[in-house]
């Protein structure tokens, strides 16, 4: 078995066929800081086996819809069968975002990697903000 | 002359991405040779940025069984990073590594003096390993 890094082995035996549990992913997350102007909300669905993830970002009016995508599930070692995070690109013709989410202790750690394709001459940029899962329990 | 921005975020108008040179944004906090503050890692255990000009590269060595194994990434490019707070921004980078049998897309940034990266590992053989995400950090060496 190839590897590039010693955490990237596994031994045969412990390599599980069965599908990665994406239970920990789905549901609405919202931006921890009230102040964003980036990515307000995330939403995490189950569909059709895999994972779909639809972005909501602040704008001048209200909520800009950013559309669905299906995402990428990672686990946290290569021998977990559970999803700890995920990946997703989105391309809208003038800029496209690279998102990569983690969950950790509960917060799911959003980096989106933004950029610019038109003549604007604007900087890509990079951003970390932290979602909290709505569970509507307290 | 005025231009319309596109955007779909408001954070996208900020007048600070607007004619930025990215490549002199604090990018020497990032320069140099970064050693894992794990000394026990499996996974990466010295990372090493370059800039020469605009362009950035990015080596690192991986925890191999006998002796380190060479990473260098195929692509990177720098990002302003508009994270940090007060005012105080400088530059993450976005460094893609392809294995063939595996790709990891790692982004890499600053915080408070110590390097952060995070690996989003894919595997393309079929081992049935899990794709996987990791988090190192780095103190730096020089």
């Amino acid at each position: 078995m190839e590897f590039a890094q010693i955490c990237d082995s596994v031994e045969p035996v412990a390599i599980s066929r069965r599908p990665v549990d994406v239970a920990g992913l789905p549901g609405v997350w919202i931006n921890s800081n009230p102040q964003t102007n980036g990515i307000a909300r995330i939403v995490i669905s189950e569909a059709d086996g895999g994972l779909s993830l639809q972005v909501y970002a602040i704008g001048p009016d209200g909520l800009i819809d950013w559309g669905v995508r299906q995402v990428q599930v990672y686990s946290s070692t290569p021998s977990s069968r559970t999803g700890a995070g995920f990946s997703c690109r989105f391309d809208f013709g003038f800029a496209e975002s690279f998102l990569q989410g983690m969950i950790m202790k509960g917060l799911l750690v959003l980096a989106e990697l933004r950029t610019f394709k038109d003549a604007s001459n604007r900087a890509d940029y990079f951003v970390r903000e932290y979602f909290s899962l709505e569970h509507q329990r307290f | 002359m005025t231009q319309k921005l596109e955007f779909n975020q408001a954070r996208d108008l900020d007048q600070a991405l607007i004619d930025s040179d990215v490549g002199s944004m604090g990018a020497d906090r990032l320069i140099g040779r970064w050693t894992n503050t794990d000394a026990q890692t499996r996974g990466l255990r010295e990372i090493t940025i370059k800039q020469t000009g605009a362009q950035f590269s990015v080596s690192a060595a991986g925890a191999g069984t006998d002796g380190a194994i060479q990473w260098l990434a195929r692509s990177v490019r720098p990002l302003a990073n508009v994270e940090e707070e007060a005012g105080q921004r400088g530059i993450a980078l976005a460094a893609d590594f392809d294995f063939g049998f595996m790709k990891a897309e790692t982004y890499l940034r600053v915080n408070k003096g110590v390097l952060v990266i995070v690996l989003f590992n894919s595997f393309r053989d079929d081992s049935g390993r899990s794709d996987y995400v990791t988090r190192e950090f780095f103190y730096r060496r020089d």
